[in-house]
């Protein structure tokens, strides 16, 4: 990749995935609305939401729980970049467990019961599905040889034709990763008696509108974890994310929050279970796309 | 920028000693019939990220401390609807011995919506007067 | 350069002894100051002057012969006399059995002529950490043991103290030196005999039972050594170290004496079955926790196992072996979620990155030996930071337990701030932990059965290093009052050891080309090279991490403070924390319960005990590891 070829696709980072991120959050709440039957707010409702909390007052409880803040939309915005240059993918991955590391010692640091309650959970979250993530990589590894996304360009087929376990895989925790019903148990809109704002409870104005930017990148970086699969062929990626999303969407619609144990349960039996049936299968058949 | 604080009104919802009628009246704003997101109002649980502070009931000398602490952990520019007869004067409560006679006995009011109960429109009607009351306090927050 | 090879035998030798003449706390804190200037000296020395190697014949060789020898008589009278005093008939029998096997030894096998102290890369890799992380240990002791002393109300046994650390340090040296099977087991044997008098230096009961618990399974880890020590001799006629490198693969029953050798390593290093010990250990004072425990004496254990590699690599021993060093990683890292005492965490914790280190090991790939020799030495500074701050805020707080730890960073901010920086250097990047999970990962991914204990051991590792890390910054503070402990040989090792974690990670490109890379290719002198390392990228033949992301990184750092420092940081108003209005006093999470009085908000982390319980788990990985044992024995006698 030339020098020119790495800025544009820094700056399409930088510039065009908040916006993208925004519009899929407003689309989010476009849909479940009508769903359940409203109006719902306008598409844009994601960006007003955003300028109003910049231009509020900064209340905090630990002098410098915003810090650990700063450090989650670094990350994220490095990890996005990295998956836009086609690096290591495991080396992202790790990267952009910073990223979820740092929100939930955010969390922890405010010291208030409601932010430990929802960081804790989050810190269970992500032993639900890191595994899945990595199982996604080997896989990934184990059909073309390497870890590098850019390595799928020369690849004759795509992933999710040889990995449709770890596709589905994929789908369920990324109900866990959008926070969304039935996951949402560590910061959810609906949970008030259970956990107030459960992680960002403690976070308020510009705080909390960086947080909501940094959702942006992060849709952004999941939907390209879910284009991965078919990386050869920029429209069926498209689909694939645009589906995982919907999918998602739909899944909190209709579910209801369940527990942290359930999620443990099924994630670490099931969902891994799924993963390794498909990595067996590939190991026992040795198929190789490159 | 205009509209910068109406666009997204966050409300967060105190109860003071109601007698849950105008709760219920102010939670069927967010049902599918009212809708009160389409003015972007979201019943966020927490102080710290909601501009409009919703009261109902008649506020009691138990709950002076609670609805100070509430308040105080609100950031600027912030405003207050009252809901309610009870909130705005004490309604059919206010000779009690514990009541003190509405929510502005405590905390600046901004907006006061009468009622035993009020409709959900008109708690919407209130809501968003409010939310136009907070770009005019952003816009002195600004200048000073 | 023979001088200095000597000097690291004989100087800690000769420092112990001093150590023995006064208990004057001045002059302890001289030595110690003295022996760190000098272990630090004399390791970077040796780095800097590579690989050597020195015969030792004629009548050199005998005299040490002879000191070996006489020293081995007395070893086995003092754990005669010891396990009388304290009537362990396990042990006494055990001993029994060693002494056989030292007599037979000595007195009925071929005589050696010659022995060769080998110092390869390997091994000064090894004497580096010894002898820097050892000796700073050394130091912090002075801050440390009088106080725990004073505590538990013992009588000063510190000479003691000082005396076996010394001689432990000695043996440690002289273990990672020598090519002579039978002056590897020599220091070995030292090495479990000082453990036994650290940890049951309290005198307590539950102290000598840790103790004798150690010296049992030890003692075992012994025998198995001395018996494949004699098999390889008699069998193989191979009598070091590069013999066994040199002879390749090995098949069939030859294969037995390599096994063994390694559960003498599986002993030491403390895996399943044999982890009580190290569990055990942790009555010791932290000193000698962060000393033995985690960062030279079990990692000897790994370090003979490495050294075996060329014996097992790509058989189907060396398959078993990464399979038991997988389980070993996986079970533990479950187990050290369910733990609230600190240093009960540290000790599963270390037990499974040393099954990660076998489980690479046992890959035999040049890749996954690299991958095992660099964990060796990140994980050993991390360690020994970790121990050594959980001993000081033992210190401070007076507890080992997690939940008591809430808020520290509130009481003594500066030794919080290490702690933290000490467990991320654990599990995050581009720390050298985590970069070697990376390449364990990419090492192991061809093997699903492996990669999958990998996978599912890293999630659960950081957990339990997540919430022991939000448990020391939860607190509302208004502003941290910097100020530093007052005791410098406290903070003293601290301080060098979080500068040697960070810069271990940053100069990870020279430690990997000038220090791993010669040792694989004496190990595995016909694979290719695994890693590529310079300053800009680190390429593996399958992955690659570009370097030049950090200053990316720290561009942004830059921009977006710049951007949003005065709106995050800058302009902030402090608040109470959110208890539905019902907060009492701020900074005390106090609210007002229903009977008017004010109660304190509690809040403590999940440990998953319903789903990860610790007896169950132990049970379940003794079965499945001498399971795996005895399929090994039996797969390869038949």
């Amino acid at each position: 990749m030339s020098t020119t070829e790495i800025i544009v696709r820094i700056l399409l980072v930088l510039i065009v995935a908040p916006i993208v991120g925004c519009f899929f959050a407003g689309v989010d709440r476009k849909l479940s609305a009508k769903l359940q039957g409203r109006i719902g707010p306008r598409l844009r409702q994601p960006w007003y939401d955003f300028r109003k909390l910049m231009s509020k007052e900064n209340l905090v409880v630990n002098k410098y729980q915003n810090l650990y803040i700063l450090f989650y939309i670094i990350f994220i915005i490095v990890s996005l970049i990295m998956l836009f240059l086609e690096m290591d993918l495991l080396m992202i991955i790790f990267v952009y467990t910073i990223a979820n590391v740092a929100l939930i010692l955010a969390a922890m640091s405010t010291g208030s019961p409601y932010s430990r309650i929802g960081a804790s959970r989050e810190a269970i979250s992500m032993l639900a599905y890191e595994p899945i993530l990595v199982f996604y990589i080997v896989g990934m590894y184990m059909l073309t040889g390497s870890f590098k996304i850019s390595q799928l360009n020369g690849a004759n087929a795509p992933l999710i034709l040889y990995l449709p376990l770890v596709f589905i895989s994929m789908l369920f925790i990324m109900s866990i990763k959008f926070k969304k019903s039935p996951f949402d148990f560590s910061s959810s809109h609906h949970a008030h008696q259970e956990l107030v704002k459960g992680m960002f409870t403690d976070f308020s104005g510009p705080t909390m509108g960086i947080i909501e930017f940094a959702h942006w990148y992060e849709y952004v970086f999941l939907s390209g974890l879910m284009f991965i699969f078919w990386k050869q062929n920029f429209i069926m990626g498209t689909i694939l994310s645009l589906f995982t999303f919907f999918f998602v969407i739909i899944v909190d619609n209709i579910t209801a929050r369940l527990s942290w144990e359930w999620m443990l349960k099924v994630t670490w039996t099931v969902i891994v279970g799924l993963s390794v049936v498909n990595i067996l299968f590939l190991y026992l058949n040795n198929v190789k796309l490159v | 920028m205009a509209g910068v604080m109406s666009k997204s009104p966050w409300i967060v919802h105190m109860n003071c000693n109601s007698c849950n009628g105008c709760d219920i009246e102010l939670l069927a704003c967010l049902t599918p019939l009212y809708d009160a997101e389409r003015l972007g109002v979201i019943n966020i649980g927490t102080p710290k990220q909601a501009d409009i502070m919703v009261i109902t009931g008649s506020v009691n000398s138990k709950s002076i401390d609670v609805v100070l602490n509430t308040y105080n952990q609100m950031p600027e520019p912030k405003a207050v609807v009252a809901v309610g007869a009870c909130a705005c004067s004490g309604g059919i409560f206010h000779d009690c011995y514990n009541v003190l006679g509405g929510a502005d006995k405590i905390i600046p009011v901004d907006v006061y919506v009468p009622g035993c109960c009020p409709k959900p429109e008109t708690i919407m009607e209130g809501i968003a007067q409010a939310a136009g009351i907070l770009d005019k306090k952003r816009e002195d927050m600004k200048r000073k | 350069m023979n001088s200095l090879i000597f000097s690291l035998l004989v100087v800690p030798v000769v420092f112990s002894f001093l150590f023995l003449l006064s208990e004057n706390k001045t002059f302890y804190k001289l030595l110690s100051y003295l022996l760190f200037a000098f272990g630090a000296i004399a390791s970077i020395t040796m780095a800097i002057h590579g690989p050597i190697q020195l015969e030792i014949t004629g009548s050199a060789f005998s005299s040490m012969e002879g000191i070996i020898t006489l020293l081995e008589i007395l070893i086995l009278i003092f754990l005669f006399w010891v396990s009388k005093k304290h009537n362990r008939k396990g042990v006494f029998s055990l001993t029994v059995i060693q002494a056989i096997l030292f007599i037979y030894s000595t007195f009925f096998m071929d005589k050696h002529h010659e022995a060769i102290i080998n110092v390869d890369s390997f091994s000064i890799i090894m004497l580096l950490l010894v002898n820097i992380i050892g000796t700073l240990i050394l130091v912090f002791a002075n801050g440390y043991i009088s106080e725990y002393e004073h505590h538990r109300h013992m009588k000063s046994k510190q000479r003691m103290f000082y005396f076996v650390i010394t001689v432990f340090l000695a043996a440690m040296n002289g273990l990672v030196m020598s090519d002579a099977l039978g002056w590897v087991y020599f220091f070995w044997e030292i090495t479990t005999l000082a453990s036994f008098l650290l940890i049951s230096y309290n005198g307590d009961e539950e102290a000598y039972n840790s103790g004798f618990r150690a010296l049992f399974i030890n003692i075992i880890g012994g025998i198995c050594f001395s018996l494949g020590i004699i098999l390889f001799q008699n069998q193989l006629d191979i009598t070091t170290l590069t013999g066994i490198a040199a002879h390749g693969q090995l098949s069939g029953i030859y294969i037995v004496p390599v096994f063994l050798l390694c559960i003498a390593g599986f002993a030491k290093s403390a895996q399943m079955p044999f982890q009580s010990w190290l569990l055990g250990a942790m009555v010791a004072p932290t000193p000698v926790s962060a000393l033995l425990h985690s960062s030279t004496m079990v990692k000897a254990g790994v370090y003979l196992i490495v050294k075996l590699a060329p014996a097992y690599a790509g058989t189907k021993l060396g398959t078993a072996i990464a399979l038991y060093g997988g389980i070993t990683f996986l079970l533990c890292s479950a187990i050290a979620v369910t733990q609230r005492n600190a240093k009960r965490i540290l000790a599963y914790s270390t037990i499974a990155n040393l099954g990660l280190i076998i489980c690479s090991a046992g890959m035999g790939s040049s890749l996954a030996i690299a991958a095992a020799i660099i964990l060796i030495v990140f994980h050993a500074v991390s360690k020994a930071l970790l121990f050594l701050c959980t001993g000081q805020i033992e210190h401070t707080i007076g507890s080992r337990d997690v939940e008591d730890m809430t808020g520290l960073i509130s009481k003594a901010p500066v030794l919080a701030l290490i702690t933290v920086f000490g467990l991320v250097s654990m599990i995050l990047p581009p720390f050298g932990v985590l970069i070697t999970k990376l390449i364990s990962i990419e090492a192991t991914a061809q093997n699903p059965f492996l990669v999958v204990l990998i996978i599912l051991g890293s999630a659960l590792t950081t957990l339990y290093y997540i919430k022991w890390m939000g448990t020391l910054l939860a607190y509302p503070t208004a502003s941290l009052s910097m100020k530093s402990g007052a005791n410098f040989n406290i903070y003293m090792p601290l301080w060098i050891l979080s500068i040697l974690v960070l810069i271990s990670s940053i100069f990870i490109a020279p430690l990997y080309n000038n220090l791993v890379s010669p040792e694989l290719k004496v190990l595995l002198p016909k694979a290719s090279e695994a890693l590529i390392i310079n300053n800009v990228n680190i390429i593996a033949q399958t992955g690659s991490f570009n370097n030049n992301i950090v200053f990316i990184v720290i561009a942004l750092i830059i921009l977006i403070a710049l951007l949003i420092h005065r709106t995050l940081i800058g302009n902030t108003r402090k608040t109470d924390v959110y208890m539905c209005g019902e907060n009492v006093k701020d900074e005390e999470n106090m609210f007002r319960a229903p009977d008017g009085t004010s109660e304190k908000a509690v809040f403590g982390n999940y440990y998953l005990t319903r789903i990860f319980d610790e007896n169950i788990i132990t049970k379940l990985g003794t079965v499945v590891s001498i399971a795996l044992m005895l399929i090994v024995i039996l797969g390869g006698l038949l």
